[in-house]
This record gives C-alpha cells, sequence and structure tokens, in this order.
C-alpha cells in the first residue's frame, strides 16, 4: 500500500517535472537554443511568490498576476536576444549555464542560502490533502499535476489544431523553408520564449507552495528535468508529460522501497540506460 | 617542434619549482604558494576538461565525477585505512581509466549520439556517484573523511612546499600531455571529430577510438588531480568534491583562456584563480559566481575561441607562410594502364528504410580501371548505393567486396583504409583547417599514412590536381561552392583511394566550373583511380564515363556503354516518363 501509494506522489510530482521540462523542451525543438536559464526562471518565479504571499499576504495562487507577466516578458526578451545574438545550439547551453549561475547566486544575494518557507497563515494549500479510499494526497501535489497536465494538454492542442501551431511545427522542421513560407521566425522566437516563460512561472508558484526553498534547488532541477526533456524526446509535449510522470513515479518508488538517499543513484542510472537505449527520446519512434 | 614545447614545459615547471625549493631564499611568502597550488589545481583540472571537450567538441558537464572519484579513493584507502599515499593515486588513476572506459564504450558506441545528449550524461555520472558515496557507508555514508598529511622528505620544507611541488608536477603532466596530443595525430583526429565526425571517419579517421583514448586520459589525468586535491582540502565531503562548481570553473576556465589549444585552459586556469583571490581580498565572495556566469556568456558571445586564440591572431604570422613546395613525384607515379580485374562485387544488396525499399537485390561488378557514371531519377537509391559503399550505412542484405576483401559492416575509416573515399553532396570541409591541412588530414589517415611535413608536401600536389595549389592556405569559409567541391575530391584522392565516389560533386555548378571539373575528373580517372560518379547531368556522364549504370527504384535498370544505355527506351522512360517516349 505505500509503495503503491509513494508511486502514485510520485507520479503526480512527476507532473510539474514535465511542466519544468515543457519550456525547456519547445525552446529546444522549435527554437534551437538549449535554455538552462530556464530553471532560473524557474527559481525566481518560486522566490517571487515566496515574497508576495509573505509580504502582502496575497494568495500564493494569486502571485500569478505578478509572476506570469514578469516572467513572459523576461522569457521573450531572453530569446529575443538569443536571435539577435544569432547564437548556435551548443553554445546557447554554454550561455545559459552561465546565466543560471548568475541568476542562483543573484537569488541567494537577495534572499540568502537559507531554507525559505512561506508560513502556513499565507498558504493554506501546504497543509491540506484530499483522501481517496486510504489513499491520502497533499492538495498542492494534486494541483500541481493538474495544471501540469492541462498546460501540456492545451498546448498539443494549440501545436496540432492552430495555425501559429502549424507554423511552430514548420519551423521545427525547417526553419529556412518555413522562413521563405513566411513564418516570422523572430516574431515566433519572443513569443515562443515568453509562453515558455509563463510555464516558468506557473511551476515556480507550485513549487513554492510545496516546498521550502534554496537557491541551490535550481542545480537539482538541471539534472532531473533536463533528463525529462532528452528522454520524452526534444520538442515532443506528450513525451515530456510521460517521461516526467515516469521519473516522478519511479523516484517515489525508490524513495520508499531503498532511502531517499539512493534515489537520485536508481533514478540517474536508469535515465543513463533509457538515454543509451533511446538516444531520441522513449516514446519518439526511431526516425528513418 | 614537439621537443622544443616539452623542454619549454619542462623549463617552466622547473622555475615554478624554485619558488618552493629556494622559497625562503627568494623570501616568497607562503600564503602565494597556497594560492599557486589552487591555480594549479585548476590547471589540471581545465586541461583534463579541455583534453576531450576542448579538442573534440563532446561537451562534459562531468568533470566533478574525475575529482570526486580521485578524491575518495585517497581519501578512503590513504585517509582511513592508511594505504601508501603514492599507492592511492595511482589507484585513483585506474579507477577513473576504467570509470571512463566504462562511460565511452557504452556512449560512444551509439550511432546517433549527439553532443547535447553526452553533456546530459556526463551531468548525470557524478549525481550518481555523489549518491553513492552518500549511501554507501564504507565510502563515505554523509560523513566526511579527514585525510592525514602523509609522509614527505624532510628536506621538501612545510607540507605547503610539499603540497605544491606535487600539485605542480601533476599540472606539469598534465599540461605536457595536452601538449603532446595536440602535436600528435591524436590532436588532428580529434579537431577533424570536432569540425564534422563522419567526415573524418570516411577518411580513415578511427574516430571511436580517438574519443575513447581522449576521455580516458582526461579521467585519468581528473582523478589524479582529484587524488592530490584530497590532501589539499585535508577533509573530503561529498559536497566539496562532486559539486557542479567543478564543471563550471573547468567550463568557465576553458572557455575563457580558449578550447581548441592546449594553453588556453592554463591562461584561463591561472586568471579565473587571480580574479578569485582579488575578489576574496575585496569581500566581493558572493559575487563570484555571478562573474564568472558574466565572463562564461561575454566569452560565448564576443570570443567562443577564447583569449589566447584571440591574442595569438593579433599577431601576424612571424614565419610567413611556409608553401611547401608541391610534391608530384608521388601523385604521377601511378600509370595509368588500363587495370581490368574487378574492385567492386555488390551480391543481392539490399538495403530498406523501414518499409522503403532504397536498393533492393542489386548485383554489380566494378573494374578498377573503369568511370561509373551512376544515373537515376530521385529516390532511385543512388547515394544510398554510395553510402553503402563507403560504409557510412550497413546493408540490410547481401555483401560487398572490395579489392578482395569482404567490407560489409566494416566501420567506415577500416573501407577506407581498403581504399575508398568519397565527396559529399554538399561540401564539408574541416572548418577550423587550412585548405592544405584538409588535405594533409587526409594523408595522415589514409591509406599510407605519412609523417606531417610530408603530409603537408603530398597535400600540395594533390591541391594542384585540381586546382587549388594557390589557395593552400585560405582556410575553407574562403572558398566558393565550386572550389569547395574540388577541396572534398583534393581530400579524397589525398587518402589514395583505388575507388573515388563522387556524390553530385558538380551540382549547383555554372556551365564554365563543370567544364573545369569534368576535367579534374578526367586527370583523376587517368591517374590510375577508378571512379565512380552520380551525377544528373547527362552531358557530363556521356563526357566522362566509360560504363553507365542506371538506377530505378533501387534495382538496377540498364548497364553498358553510355550511349547504348542512355538511348535505351526504358532508361529514358524512367528518366522523363511514360508519356515523353509515346
Amino acid at each position: 500500500m505505500i509503495t503503491i501509494q509513494s508511486a502514485l506522489t510520485g507520479l503526480l510530482l512527476g507532473g510539474l517535472y514535465a511542466l519544468m521540462a515543457a519550456g525547456v523542451s519547445v525552446t529546444w525543438g522549435v527554437l534551437r537554443i538549449i535554455n538552462l536559464a530556464h530553471f532560473g526562471m524557474i527559481l525566481i518565479s518560486a522566490y517571487l511568490t515566496f515574497q508576495l504571499a509573505s509580504d502582502w499576504g496575497l494568495d500564493p495562487i494569486l502571485t500569478l498576476a505578478v509572476t506570469v507577466p514578469a516572467m513572459f516578458v523576461a522569457g521573450g526578451a531572453l530569446q529575443w536576444a538569443y536571435d539577435r545574438l544569432g547564437i548556435s545550439e551548443l553554445n546557447s547551453l554554454l550561455a545559459s549555464f552561465g546565466l543560471l549561475i548568475v541568476i542562483v547566486q543573484l537569488v541567494s544575494n537577495v534572499w540568502s542560502a537559507d531554507f525559505q518557507r512561506m508560513s502556513a497563515a499565507v498558504n493554506p494549500y501546504a497543509t491540506a490533502s484530499v483522501g481517496i479510499g486510504r489513499l491520502v494526497f497533499p492538495v498542492t501535489t494534486l494541483l500541481a499535476f493538474l495544471v501540469a497536465v492541462a498546460f501540456i494538454a492545451a498546448a498539443e492542442l494549440v501545436l496540432r489544431r492552430t495555425f501559429a501551431g502549424r507554423a511552430l511545427r514548420a519551423f521545427a522542421e525547417d526553419r529556412t523553408i518555413a522562413s521563405a513560407f513566411g513564418i516570422d521566425h523572430r516574431r515566433l522566437g519572443i513569443v515562443l520564449g515568453g509562453l515558455s516563460g509563463a510555464t516558468a512561472a506557473v511551476a515556480g508558484m507550485l513549487f513554492a507552495l510545496a516546498n521550502a526553498l534554496t537557491p541551490a534547488t535550481a542545480f537539482e532541477w538541471f539534472g532531473i528535468v533536463f533528463a525529462v526533456v532528452i528522454l520524452g524526446g526534444i520538442g515532443h509535449l506528450t513525451g515530456t508529460l510521460a517521461a516526467g510522470l515516469l521519473v516522478g513515479a519511479l523516484s517515489g518508488v525508490v524513495s520508499v522501497l531503498l532511502s531517499p538517499a539512493a534515489a537520485p543513484f536508481v533514478l540517474f542510472t536508469a535515465i543513463v540506460l533509457a538515454l543509451l537505449l533511446r538516444p531520441r527520446g522513449l516514446f519518439v519512434r526511431a526516425a528513418q | 617542434m614537439m621537443a622544443r614545447g616539452l623542454v619549454g614545459i619542462g623549463l617552466a615547471v622547473a622555475a615554478l619549482s624554485t619558488l618552493s625549493l629556494y622559497r625562503e631564499t627568494l623570501g616568497f611568502p607562503i600564503a602565494y604558494l597556497a594560492l599557486l597550488t589552487t591555480a594549479l589545481f585548476w590547471v589540471t583540472q581545465a586541461t583534463s576538461w579541455n583534453i576531450l571537450s576542448g579538442y573534440s567538441g563532446y561537451f562534459s558537464f562531468g568533470q566533478a565525477a574525475y575529482v570526486g572519484v580521485g578524491a575518495y579513493t585517497t581519501a578512503v584507502l590513504f585517509g582511513r585505512h592508511e594505504w601508501n599515499f603514492y599507492l592511492t593515486v595511482l589507484i585513483a588513476a585506474g579507477l577513473c581509466a576504467v570509470l571512463a572506459l566504462g562511460m565511452g564504450l557504452l556512449a560512444f558506441r551509439l550511432r546517433s549520439l549527439r553532443g547535447e545528449i553526452f553533456a546530459l550524461l556526463t551531468l548525470a555520472v557524478p549525481f550518481i556517484l555523489a549518491a553513492l558515496a552518500r549511501i554507501n557507508g564504507s565510502i563515505d555514508g554523509g560523513q566526511g573523511i579527514i585525510v592525514a598529511i602523509p609522509d614527505f622528505p624532510a628536506a621538501l620544507g612545510r607540507f605547503q612546499d610539499f603540497l605544491y611541488l606535487i600539485t605542480l608536477l601533476v599540472a606539469g603532466i598534465a599540461v605536457a600531455v595536452a601538449f603532446v596530443m595536440a602535436h600528435s595525430r591524436s590532436g588532428w583526429a580529434l579537431a577533424s571529430i570536432r569540425d564534422a565526425e563522419d567526415v573524418a571517419e570516411a577518411l580513415g579517421v578511427a574516430t571511436f577510438r580517438h574519443k575513447l583514448w581522449a576521455l580516458v586520459a582526461s579521467a585519468v589525468i581528473g582523478g589524479v588531480g582529484g587524488s592530490v586535491f584530497a590532501l589539499q582540502i585535508g577533509f573530503v565531503t561529498v559536497d566539496s568534491v562532486f559539486s557542479l562548481t567543478v564543471p563550471l570553473f573547468v567550463i568557465v576556465m576553458s572557455v575563457l583562456g580558449g578550447r581548441t589549444h592546449w594553453f588556453g585552459p592554463v591562461l584561463g586556469a591561472v586568471l579565473v584563480v587571480l580574479l578569485q583571490d582579488r575578489l576574496s581580498a575585496m569581500a566581493l565572495l558572493g559575487w563570484q559566481p555571478v562573474i564568472l556566469g558574466a565572463v562564461l556568456i561575454v566569452m560565448i558571445l564576443v570570443a567562443p575561441e577564447g583569449l589566447y586564440v584571440r591574442v595569438r591572431n593579433l599577431w601576424p604570422r612571424s614565419r610567413g607562410s611556409k608553401t611547401p613546395p608541391a610534391d608530384l613525384s608521388e601523385v604521377d607515379e601511378q600509370l595509368s594502364v588500363v587495370d581490368d580485374s574487378v574492385l567492386v562485387e555488390c551480391r543481392d544488396l539490399s538495403k530498406h528504410f523501414g518499409g522503403v525499399r532504397a536498393v533492393e537485390g542489386l548485383s554489380l561488378q566494378i573494374r578498377a580501371g573503369e568511370l561509373v557514371g551512376l544515373v537515376g531519377p530521385n529516390g532511385s537509391g543512388k547515394t544510398t548505393l554510395v553510402n553503402l559503399l563507403a560504409g557510412s550505412l550497413r546493408p540490410t542484405r547481401g555483401s560487398i567486396h572490395i579489392a578482395g576483401r569482404d567490407t560489409t559492416g566494416l566501420p567506415p575509416h577500416r573501407i577506407a583504409h581498403v581504399g575508398v573515399a568519397r565527396t559529399y553532396q554538399i561540401p564539408r570541409p574541416f572548418a577550423s583547417m587550412t585548405v592544405r591541412d584538409n588535405v594533409a588530414m587526409a594523408v595522415l589517415f589514409g591509406r599510407e599514412p605519412r609523417r606531417l611535413a610530408h603530409a603537408r608536401r603530398l597535400a600540395a600536389g594533390h591541391l594542384a590536381m585540381v586546382g587549388l595549389d594557390h589557395l593552400g592556405d585560405a582556410y575553407p569559409s574562403a572558398l566558393n561552392l565550386h572550389q569547395r567541391q574540388l577541396l572534398e575530391m583534393a581530400r579524397a584522392l589525398a587518402t589514395s583511394p583505388k575507388l573515388l565516389l563522387l556524390d553530385e560533386a558538380l551540382a549547383g555548378l555554372n556551365p564554365a566550373e563543370i567544364d573545369n571539373a569534368v576535367e579534374v575528373v578526367r586527370r583523376i580517372h587517368a591517374s590510375g583511380v577508378c571512379v565512380v560518379i552520380v551525377e544528373h547531368l547527362l552531358r557530363v556522364v556521356r563526357a566522362l564515363a566509360t560504363r553507365v549504370v542506371v538506377l530505378d527504384r533501387g534495382s538496377c535498370l540498364a548497364d553498358g556503354d553510355p550511349e547504348t544505355v542512355l538511348s535505351d527506351p526504358a532508361v529514358v522512360r524512367a528518366y522523363l516518363g511514360k508519356r515523353a517516349h509515346a
């Protein structure tokens, strides 16, 4: 029973990994930019949620009114800058690694390296839980899962059904041809960067609801979420969701069966094996 | 060149060692010695990273794995079980070599390994090892390990002196290894892998082996450095050795100094450690990662080649451009005797991509003296056949024999050594090498390898053969399409092939350039090389080929002398559609 409970909890937590990964995956797949600074944006959003809720007594979820527009602008500006500087795929990995380090240290200078958590007074969600039969789920985890699934489903619909979505897929397929057919890659990049910034804001809020914050968390995300992106198949949203859930469930089960300290060991070993067997991602059919 | 450089590195190490050996005479403050020790540790680590990631372009986030394995080997065996310290350094080197071999054998076997996937794999390894150390009580168990001071000759002075000298020795060896690699075949191989890996493989570079050895060399150096680092920090914890700061530092250092040159990481490491020292003196340590991150961003944007290369390029080359005299003797020695022996034999060859049958049941013989025009409509399997012959693809069924050897399933570089060379539809020169070195590269790794100086002379001869001898010192980016295609041919020739596969080598040229290229191909054929040319322009095929093979939907539609084949009704129908013939 405990195993099932923890597998399910892990699965639900995996939704958050998937949401964090979605932004990285889409900008990588479509714009050929590996934006590690995305984890920095999630971190800033989490701290903003903490700060705004604590200072103004705002409901943490309402802080999205501030963080989403802010991160939309930040994400859009970042993609605009990448585009203007004409940076290559591998160099974007390095430059954004530098940016991530800068952000983490700045966050640490502003908010200190200590763990910080919203007090129960402003964050009613942290202690609430929902029981389903003999299984109990924290509200924060359920919320994170539902939001992640909703976001990814919506994004997938947009990609499949709308003109903008088709333009995006065409662009991911072959940017030169797509440009020749009148797709404005600069505007596309800014909007896409902005949207992925917005998901960072939501992911940051959801993380802050359930966890104590410390700047170094961003590096933990770097390891796990980067793996989710690749396992899901770069640019494949449903694959990302599935990979996130899988990774979450696995780490949940291992934490209970062995020990929480063993989780990274099993998890990363599994990731390495998965990558070696399916380097294009778990859910991507092998191309020719 | 090589000997002079090594003597230079040796002298530098000797000079630096006097700072400790004659510290009191020189009045050198011991605090600076500690700073230098830190700098030398990072010189070792950055050099270790650069040997794989800088030279070959496979970026690693896993430097902490080697530091961690090295430090924990010494911490556990020497610190806890009191084994001989030097023995633990050797064991650390061995463990890192095993780790690297394991990683390399797994990762580099992947045919579709992308740089980002490799980066992620290397990112995961320190996480795994750190978790292993944390949960395993016989390694660490979350407590940390105290490392005592080993015995050392009293003549060396204090422990700080000993630490400095041993770190200096390790750094000196690391830099010497990086220097030797950069100036040997290995350095050329890794540079060609960085520029265009599958082209390098097709030219005869054993890419897998070179990557693997670079990874092992990098790991051993990193591990030995980590082992000595355990003495330096005195107390080894998971967080102190497996942290992400390690890859951050080595990447910043190498990018700052210059990734493609052996001296880049040395320069970068010294600069970063000095910067760090100044910052802590100004009580700005909290800003240090900010500044390092900013340095990384700025360098990537402004000077991705690094400071050393940037500064060096400011100086005009003092030695001038030494254009070696063309060595035509060996190029011309092959006589154009019509050779009738069978060079290529394909039996029942098939290649399927999922449901698509690109080549189906093809049997074909090519004789050594022939110049075969391979024609057919788009999608008829011409390029697939070229890829099969060169080994870039493995056949689904059937066999290929070239020059009497079964080459089915051999890796491309082995097939290159049998005597097959190819060009690509879209020319893919090695961007970081001059035109001459592009060709010399092919001689170095070709069927008849030569020393570099000799290879460059031969290269000049091959360039003369295709009419590019005046552009030997230029970089490929300065060439137009026609010249790049000629460079492709010269490079292929330089492997001294028996069979040359030209895949649409004339696509996109204007009529005058085509005439020139046709002349070049004819000259190559006359020098005794069997040529297979894939071409859509029937005028070219008619002018050149001694025999024409027409492919249609993966099978041979017609085969024979150009006039007969090209007027065959079936061929015309395949090319122009049924109505045209009617």
